[in-house]
């Protein structure tokens, strides 16, 4: 069982500005749970001319009380409010000579619950004209023409208005596995019985029991369901956050955004204000279930 | 800039990501980039977020989900013009 979104767009801006907007995306008056992004590696290959990179989100959720009426308390590691804080995993690779921007982005953790993968493909449209002026003067005269980005905004703006658009296809991967992975280690604990592991078995057994008594199946539909409907909300608000930024950008540079940043980072820690960490909550569950 | 999720690498992570955004825009989206010349700012930040990362248990979490991705790279990340 898995639910799909997907949706085409299209900004209006040059997809060398869309490309810079996608690193410098959070925070954004649209995104203030994001709580904190790092890169965790980059490889640029001169070669192919291509940058991989890939980053850390850190973003600040609360499930919704659907959600945590399907679950034992223990397997979220939430509190009883569902407020928790949550790992994005993202990978992105650009490849600015051929005009693409591919990246990935999925959750860490409830990946037994709830597994969401979403994916965004940035494409440069290239008209017949285009491709053929591309053969005669090279790569370099192309990009030339792509919107160039300085580091420093001056009053005309950052970014040079060439009425170029970029493409994106966002799609959202929903796959609830919930019920499944356990089902397997319950019968490797049948073959060998430990005495060392009857706590935590015990524990399972528990879990089994709150399973039994719903269909499996039921509940992963409903989780998807519930997931997929979140992803339809979220996926209008992302695109405003970077509209925002590439609209900082045409405005004012890099100093614009990097401005702007700061201030949605002042907004974004006077709003996680009061919000307890994850680790302070009973991670491991308060036995209600 | 954003957050680094450790407050203690903040400092290293902005001279690295004012490094990056200074080279991404000027050189790479320009095609004439020859290097990354941002690394060595990288392998300090990278040195100090390795060991936050360590020290909040999230280092083999990334692991796993970095093996996961390498098998599903062939996939989905590969140019599709």
């Amino acid at each position: 069982m898995v639910k799909f979104y997907s949706q085409t767009d299209t900004y209006n801006y040059p997809f060398a500005a869309v490309t810079l907007a996608y690193f410098l995306r959070y925070p954004n008056p649209h995104a203030t749970h994001v709580l904190s992004t790092d890169t965790i590696s980059r490889h640029y290959d001169p070669a192919t001319q291509r940058l991989t990179t890939i980053r850390l989100h850190l973003k600040r959720s609360k499930l919704p009380t659907a959600v945590l009426k399907l679950l034992p308390r223990s397997l979220l590691g939430a509190s009883g409010a569902g407020d928790t804080q949550s790992y994005i995993l993202e990978k992105s690779v650009v490849d600015v000579r051929e005009g693409w921007m591919d990246t990935e982005s999925k959750n860490l953790e409830f990946t037994g619950v709830l597994s969401v993968v979403e994916r965004q493909e940035f494409r440069r449209p290239t008209s017949e004209a285009e491709r053929e002026l591309q053969m005669w003067q090279g790569m370099e005269g192309a990009a030339r023409r792509h919107g160039f980005i300085k580091f420093e905004g001056t009053g005309s703006g950052g970014i040079e208005d060439s009425g170029e658009s970029t493409e994106v296809r966002s799609t959202v991967t929903l796959h609830s596995h919930l019920g499944e992975k356990w089902k397997k280690r319950k019968t490797s604990h049948a073959d060998d019985a430990n005495p060392a592991e009857t706590e935590e078995q015990h524990e399972k057994e528990e879990k089994m029991g709150f399973f039994k008594s719903w269909s499996t199946a039921s509940i992963q539909r409903s989780i998807e369901a519930i997931g997929l409907k979140r992803a339809r909300r979220s996926q209008p608000n992302a695109k405003e956050g970077m509209k925002v930024v590439l609209e900082r950008l045409r405005e004012g540079g890099l100093v614009a955004v990097l401005e702007g940043m700061r201030r949605d980072r002042e907004t974004t820690m006077g709003s996680s204000h009061g919000f307890k960490s994850r680790h302070g909550h009973g991670s491991r569950g308060d036995g209600e279930e | 800039m954003s957050a680094s999720l450790a407050s203690e690498c903040n400092e290293v992570k902005e001279r690295y990501d004012n490094c990056f955004l200074k080279w991404y825009s000027e050189k790479f989206l320009r095609g004439t980039a020859t290097s990354d010349e941002c690394e060595p700012l990288f392998k300090q930040y990278e040195q100090c977020l390795s060991k936050a990362l360590k020290a909040r248990g999230i280092d083999s979490m990334l692991k796993e989900a970095r093996d996961d991705n390498r098998e599903n790279d062939a996939e989905h990340m590969r140019p599709k013009r």
